[in-house]
């Protein structure tokens, strides 16, 4: 699946995209290391139009010091997507890209058909420092030895990635964002793997316990990057969520041995 | 399978029970069910239902109250215990019915031990096989082997398609009365199961096998039950619909040859006995303030998406409206009276309610779910039940 390269103009950023397939839309917002477009995202694309948009700031885009919290940045994406032409959408957010995500959702809550938060950071429980660039892999993957086609970025782009997302996390727990993830009544499926050293599975269940609408999943043997990891398991959960949200409960896949 | 196959675990059973009875085609049997609520706190609500407010005290005392009500209930002369599977809700502690009817049969000394059911298809069947004959084993043989298919909840529990369901019951069914009966080590090729070689033991202490009850709600249910001589259970239902069920089980079991014996057709309805029409009524009136009053056991509505997503795949099967319906049920309390959900009154009203689901249904085993406004209440009715009703249900018909 090849991913076409694009830029959308918003809040007078130059926001670059990337695009594949057809059908429904999926937004994907990328975590604090940059947009890497993976085979869960190609798996993705086998169903529906998937945007992984490049917050502004991130990747070779030039340096963001106007967006001044991950709400501001909220709603400058929410901007770019009107400027795609697209009304109605399926987010779905990894790690910092997942508190960017529930910023987007509790702004413009009737824009979401369903919400994926894959390992989000918005909530974090005595977190420690970020590891080093050079040991960020094994942090973000159950197998690094398995992760061979992902080039890191250049150590500049590193650096000036980590000062952005430094500044725009905001507090590990964030009161105003806690209230309204409390009345967010979008069908909202959470994620994070067992694996996972930077958002240990545990922080589930208090998304569980603030989201309404919430469906927490564990999965086995992967770390941060849980989409890089298990992609086809994630790809197969995701897809099956943004079709059925509640309903997915209920398996579809046959047990029949022979007929 | 034949029709004898599956027919002469009953039929034994009836005509040469553990204690040496003879048949008697008249009168009507009592068993006292228990799903084993948890009776302690908690705030969580839904299906599946969060542990939040969670007791494990709570959770244990409620075990021993139901191990305790089903040790009175054998003491008063209840001619069964019931207990069933149910899953993720302080609605039911006995997710696994197995594990809840061994220690039944440590306390329960004469009734026979039923489990209605076994879920079957979202259950390994030799595991239910191996399970059901060690009960009947540990038991000295009062096993009563109920398999059913489950709310449709349960199929979310272990991640089995609800439109396999039926196809799944009836393969499992056949497979667990294979791996009870076939005297040599055998493989099984089926649609759902395969297995290259099965040989349990223990084998099951009732020969050839403890009698099978299922659900015959539903009309392929019914079908399928009359078809090979299988006892016929009906639960969660009113008076109209058991009717039309009954209907159709009596009509096929004819063009089979047989007809079903009282002692082959179960009702399951709440009841609570006190002194007096009054008493029993006020009593009621305290619970339904309390807890409101709804038809059914609620999981299937505590999930309203699964249960959506279950019936859309076919899990209700043709007649999916009136099988729906029945989980929605309820009424006030003369309406739940009225349609045969709820027994309620004095000993010798609530005789003439059972002698009503005698001579409406032909139903011989009445199984008692006791309700009460308070612990109390709870074993006065169970005593009024066992001392004033049950001896005089022998004698109906």
């Amino acid at each position: 699946m090849d991913f076409a390269e694009r830029f959308v103009e918003a809040d007078g950023f130059k926001i670059r995209y990337l695009d594949a397939g057809e059908g429904p839309v999926l937004v994907c917002l990328h975590g604090a290391g940059g947009l890497r477009v993976s085979r869960g995202h190609e798996l993705l694309a086998a169903s529906r139009r998937v945007i992984a948009f490049e917050a502004p700031g991130f990747g070779s885009s030039p340096v963001n010091d106007r967006s001044q919290s991950l709400a501001e940045l909220a709603t400058t994406m929410l901007g770019a997507i009107s400027g795609l032409g697209i009304d109605r959408f399926s987010l779905w957010g990894t790690s910092f890209g997942g508190k960017l995500a529930l910023w987007l959702a509790v702004q413009d809550p009737e824009r979401l058909e369903a919400l994926v938060l894959a390992a989000p950071a918005a909530i974090l429980v005595n977190p420690g420092p970020l590891p080093p660039p050079e040991e960020m892999p094994s942090f973000l993957f159950a197998h690094p030895e398995r992760q061979a086609g992902a080039a890191p970025f250049p150590p500049e782009v590193e650096a000036k990635q980590r000062i952005l997302a430094g500044r725009l996390i905001g507090s590990p727990r964030d009161p105003e964002l806690e209230d309204a993830m409390r009345t967010l009544e979008v069908p909202t499926l959470v994620l994070f793997g067992t694996e996972d050293r930077l958002t240990p599975p545990e922080l589930g269940r208090l998304y569980r316990e603030l989201l309404p609408q919430c469906h927490f999943v564990i999965v086995y043997d992967a770390a941060h990057a849980i989409y890089a990891d298990r992609p086809e398991a994630f790809a197969a959960i995701v897809s099956d969520f943004l079709e059925r949200r509640a309903e997915f409960v209920m398996r579809r896949e046959s047990g029949l041995l022979y007929p | 399978m034949t029709d004898s196959n599956l027919s002469r675990g009953a039929g034994r059973e009836t005509r040469n029970s553990p204690r040496g009875q003879l048949v008697d085609t008249r009168g009507v049997k009592a068993a006292v069910f228990s799903i084993v609520p948890y009776g302690g706190p908690h705030t969580g609500r839904g299906w599946p239902l969060p542990i939040d407010g969670y007791s494990a005290d709570a959770a244990q005392a409620s075990m021993e109250r139901a191990l305790a009500q089903f040790e009175a209930a054998d003491q008063l002369g209840f001619d069964w215990v019931t207990v069933a599977e149910h899953h993720y809700s302080a609605a039911s502690l006995t997710p696994n019915p197995m594990v809840m009817a061994a220690a039944v049969a440590q306390r329960v000394k004469r009734a026979k031990i039923a489990l209605l059911g076994s879920n079957i298809p979202i259950q390994n069947p030799v595991r239910v096989a191996e399970e059901f004959a060690m009960l009947d084993t540990l038991s000295g043989g009062r096993l009563i082997a109920g398999m059913l298919r489950g709310t449709s909840n349960e199929y979310a529990t272990y991640g089995v398609n609800p439109a396999e369901s039926r196809e799944r019951f009836m393969e499992a069914l056949e497979l667990i009365v294979r791996a009870w009966t076939e005297p040599q080590p055998f493989g099984w090729l089926g649609r759902y199961y395969e297995y290259r070689t099965i040989s349990i033991w223990p084998r099951p202490v009732q020969a050839p096998h403890p009698p099978i009850f299922m659900s015959i709600s539903s009309p392929e249910a019914a079908e399928f039950a009359a078809a090979r001589r299988i006892n016929g259970g009906l639960a969660v239902t009113t008076l109209d619909r058991a009717r039309e069920s009954v209907r159709v089980y009596r009509e096929v079991a004819a063009t089979h040859g047989w007809e079903p014996a009282p002692d082959q057709l179960l009702y399951r309805i709440a009841v609570y006995v006190a002194e007096s029409d009054g008493e029993a009524r006020e009593g009621m009136a305290q619970m339904a303030a309390a807890h409101g009053h709804s038809g059914g056991l609620g999981l299937s509505r505590a999930n309203p998406a699964a249960d959506e997503a279950a019936s859309r795949a076919g899990y209700y099967g043709r007649d999916t409206t009136r099988q729906r319906s029945r989980l929605h049920a309820g009424g006030d309390i003369d309406q739940r009276i009225e349609t045969a959900q709820l027994m309620l009154g004095s000993p010798e009203t609530v005789l003439g309610q059972v002698d009503r689901l005698r001579r409406e249904l032909g139903v011989g085993i009445v199984e008692l779910i006791f309700a009460a406004p308070g612990p109390d209440q709870a074993r006065r009715s169970l005593e009024l039940f066992g001392t004033e009703v049950l001896p005089r249900m022998r004698e109906l018909g």
